[in-house]
């Protein structure tokens, strides 16, 4: 039945061809049948009968119009001469120029009726594909039966997108040619991750490879202009987790960018560009993307603050959290949200992060209270050094030291921060005392500074004064000479 | 009456009085442009603040990439009075330079170094050039970044002169770059070489002063001699000048205690030069008009052309008292007006275009 159905269409490809006016070769011969249809017919290849099926061919476009070459010439040599335009290597990158001359020509396309966006098209030739010899247009797209996107028999519709993405990139030995660091189990995680779960029950509106690498601009993750560099991570998962109407179909909110953009983590990456900062990937997995399991969130959390999961798990805190299913890290400090930490998280009587699980008076708020008491005198005692040591290196005085040894205080005030997560008092002050010391030494030392400055303001007042005295002193003496020299002057005239 | 007995005592021994009789009988004109008769007196004073202060800084200062630094930081931060010491040692550096810039000119423009003291002007051209490369050795010294980089860029320059240029720069340098060995030989020029050059020039310099008197103004020539007004050079000219040199001395305590020189950070040959870098203040007219200079100038480099016309007008403006003369005598003022008036033009607006851009 197929069968007859492609015969039916390549009768009305001829008779198309025949008459279609806009092709340009076409054009000239209205009157005249498509020798190239007619001789490949009679040679019965198959691709008369593929050609039939593709959306190029419902579009009036003939295969000279690709292929050039003279279609109104009988002669076979002569229709696929050089000289009539015929290109005998149509291969590589020549067949993504062939492509994009009218995919990325706005009046090209509106010429064949098509609503594509060029814009779509034209980064492809430098995306990391655009090299040929890794891909080009119909390594994804297929030749001479290539559909819309949106028919369900082509290569490139989102039902089989992770199938077409995975032919090259599951193939290690194939991989390894062009990138041998890259991994080759993306398809396999996707499967493992809720894009992947929720495609193979047949919704195609969850995220496929290109809605998260593009599908033409595709770069390396570590190329800013791609769609996956860390700084446009967030934004790439918000095209559709921003979205209240796609959401509520799953059953999801659609806040997460919005808590995420003013988080810690949000504003280091998207407000100063650091790179080092988490984006969703970095919790939630790439192409396994799930949302981390109660359990292994500190896991989570720990890749990057590993010491503070460390103190964590040597905590009281640790055990009850896991007998009654808390999601660890995620109970103090949020999940997308997550906000800079403060010392003021620990102050009681006020509503304290710990007051959520605690009483006023029960252990753990008492361990609270001392281990905010203790970072807060050393803050207090540091921020105290460092105004005065500031105030004296403004003033030039010589205290270079004593700012490197405040670097050591503050290294000490990061590391009790981090400790406050074992819930215990005593090696938290291990950890404050010497540097509460050395804080109060360097206060100490500022001090010495200011006042050696007022000393010096008045040892120059004094100074100034005594050379003022001095210089009077003389100059009064220079005129009672003068005077005098005069006077001697007069009475001798 | 003790110090009338020890005065006695000397004066038996050394005739002293014989040597205030002579400064008694020495004048000192007194005109409308007499104030820069001080100037000199004021860089005498200064050279001798900068010996003073140099030994005392000597007392700690050690020589060496590990130890330059380090010990100028000691100085600073833990020697009592240290940062006063190197701080005066540092201003009075500057303002000697400027007084002696000042100086220059002042008897430029009151045609001082014509006939008989062609030598004086030739021995205090001299003092110029010594003085600035006390200042150009002396900043490398604290061995911090700022210094390191503004000597690696000054004596590149040394480098641009045609085929003996890179033999130069590794003499001056001790090793193709800056380092521990441009250090030691900066620091032996800066406290030994130059001081002794300097004081047997300064000798000089005073003895032609001395011996030949304070220049008069060419306009004295046809005033007779009641109309000239003189002071006597002890003791008036030298109280005058000693309550100029107090003054000059509390302006230095002020610039010491509240701008202090500062240390910034020490050397690191790896580290990126420092962003803006410039020379100090008195180089950089040079600078600038070397920066303007293109690549290249008829058919040398750009930047050997601004040195090599920088040494002849310096060496033609050392000899100004020997081809002075050879101008007619109509078109003398007005030449030497138009010369000594466009370069202190230039210098000031090639440094204030240096120091803005």
């Amino acid at each position: 039945m197929r069968g007859y159905l492609g015969w039916f269409g390549v009768i009305l490809l001829l008779a198309y061809w025949g008459n279609i006016p806009g092709s340009g070769v076409a054009a000239a011969q209205t009157s005249t049948e498509d020798q190239c249809v007619a001789c490949h017919l009679d040679l019965e290849d198959p691709i008369v009968e593929m050609y039939a099926r593709d959306v190029h061919a419902a579009h009036g476009i003939s295969c000279a119009d690709c292929h050039g070459g003279d279609p109104t010439a009988e002669d076979m040599d002569e229709a696929m001469s050089p000289a009539r335009g015929f290109i005998e290597d149509l291969q590589g990158t020549r067949i993504t120029q062939m492509c994009l001359q009218c995919h990325a020509s706005v009046e090209r396309l509106q010429a064949y009726g098509s609503t594509l966006n060029p814009e779509y098209v034209r980064p492809f030739p430098e995306s990391v594909h655009g090299n040929a010899d890794v891909a080009t247009c119909i390594t994804c797209h297929g030749v001479h039966d290539i559909r819309p996107h949106t028919d369900p028999a082509s290569p490139v519709h989102r039902s089989r997108a992770v199938e077409l993405c995975g032919r090259c990139h599951s193939d290690p030995n194939y991989m390894r040619r062009f990138n041998p660091a890259l991994p080759t189990d993306q398809v396999e995680k996707y499967w493992t991750s809720r894009h992947g779960q929720q495609l193979r029950t047949g919704d195609t509106r969850v995220a496929v490879c290109w809605d998260c690498h593009d599908h033409h601009a595709i770069f390396p993750a570590s190329d800013p202009r791609s769609t996956v560099h860390p700084v446009h991570v967030p934004f790439t998962c918000a095209r559709c987790h921003s979205n209240p109407i796609l959401m509520r179909e799953y059953a999801l909110p659609a806040d997460q960018f919005d808590l995420y953009s003013v988080s810690a983590h949000g504003k280091a990456l998207l407000e100063k560009h650091d790179t080092g900062a988490p984006a969703c990937n970095d919790c939630h997995g790439n192409h396994g993307a799930l949302p981390p399991g109660v359990l292994s969130i500190s896991h989570v959390c720990g890749t990057c603050h590993s010491i503070n999961a460390e103190y964590f798990n040597r905590s009281p805190h640790a055990e009850p959290f896991r007998e009654k299913n808390l999601p660890q890290c995620e109970v103090c400090h949020g999940n997308h949200d997550v906000r800079p930490v403060t010392d003021e998280m620990l102050r009681p009587g006020q509503p304290s992060i710990c007051e959520k699980c605690h009483h006023a008076d029960d252990t753990g708020m008492r361990v609270a209270q001392r281990m905010y008491t203790a970072l807060v005198e050393l803050r207090t005692q540091m921020e105290r050094a460092r105004q005065m040591l500031t105030v004296a290196e403004q003033k030039g005085l010589e205290v270079s030291d004593a700012l490197m040894q405040l670097k050591d205080v503050r290294s000490a005030l990061i590391r009790a921060r981090t400790v406050t997560h074992q819930m215990d008092p005593k090696a938290l002050t291990d950890v404050v005392r010497p540097a509460l010391e050395q804080a109060r030494s360097l206060v100490r030392v500022g001090e010495q500074a200011l006042a050696e400055y007022r000393f010096r303001r008045m040892g120059l007042a004094i100074a100034t004064l005594l050379t003022t005295l001095l210089v009077i002193l003389l100059y009064v003496k220079l005129r009672q000479m003068e005077a005098t020299s005069r006077g001697t002057q007069q009475m001798g005239k | 009456m003790m110090w009338r007995r020890i005065y006695a005592w000397l004066d038996e021994r050394y005739r002293i009085a014989d040597l205030i009789a002579f400064m008694r009988h020495k004048y000192v004109p007194m005109h409308r442009a007499s104030i820069w008769y001080y100037f000199g007196g004021v860089s005498l004073f200064l050279f001798i603040v900068q010996v003073i202060s140099g030994a005392l800084l000597l007392m700690y200062y050690r020589v060496g990439e590990d130890a330059s630094f380090e010990s100028v930081k000691f100085i600073m931060a833990r020697v009592r009075f240290g940062w006063l010491i190197r701080s005066i040692h540092h201003w009075s550096a500057n303002l000697m330079i400027l007084a002696v810039f000042i100086h220059m000119f002042s008897v430029f423009f009151t045609r001082a170094y014509r006939k008989p003291r062609e030598l004086t002007w030739v021995t205090g051209c001299i003092l110029l050039v010594l003085t600035l490369t006390f200042g150009f050795s002396g900043y490398l010294l604290p061995w911090n970044q700022l210094a390191f980089f503004a000597t690696k860029v000054g004596t590149e320059l040394i480098g641009s002169v045609p085929y003996i240029g890179p033999t130069l720069l590794r003499i001056v340098r001790g090793s193709e770059d800056v380092t521990g060995a441009t250090l030691a030989r900066f620091f032996g020029l800066h406290v030994a070489i130059l001081p002794g050059i300097m004081t047997l020039i300064l000798a000089l310099h005073l003895i032609f002063i001395q011996r030949q008197g304070i220049s008069e103004p060419a306009s004295w020539a046809h005033l007779p001699e009641s109309q000239k007004r003189r002071m006597p050079f002890f003791p008036n000219f030298l109280l005058r000048d000693l309550i100029l040199w107090l003054l000059v001395l509390n302006v230095l305590a002020i610039l010491a205690v509240f701008f202090p020189a500062e240390l910034g950070v020490k050397a690191d040959p790896f580290a990126p030069a420092p962003p803006g870098i410039k020379p100090e203040w008195y180089f950089l007219f040079l600078y600038q008009t070397l920066k303007l200079l293109p690549a290249r100038v008829i058919f040398m480099e750009g930047e050997f052309f601004g040195i090599l016309v920088t040494t002849l007008g310096l060496i033609g403006w050392t000899l100004l008292p020997f081809w002075e003369p050879v101008i007619p005598r109509r078109y003398r003022e007005p030449v030497m007006y138009a010369l000594g008036g466009g370069l202190v033009l230039y210098i000031g607006v090639m440094t204030a275009w240096g120091y803005l851009s």
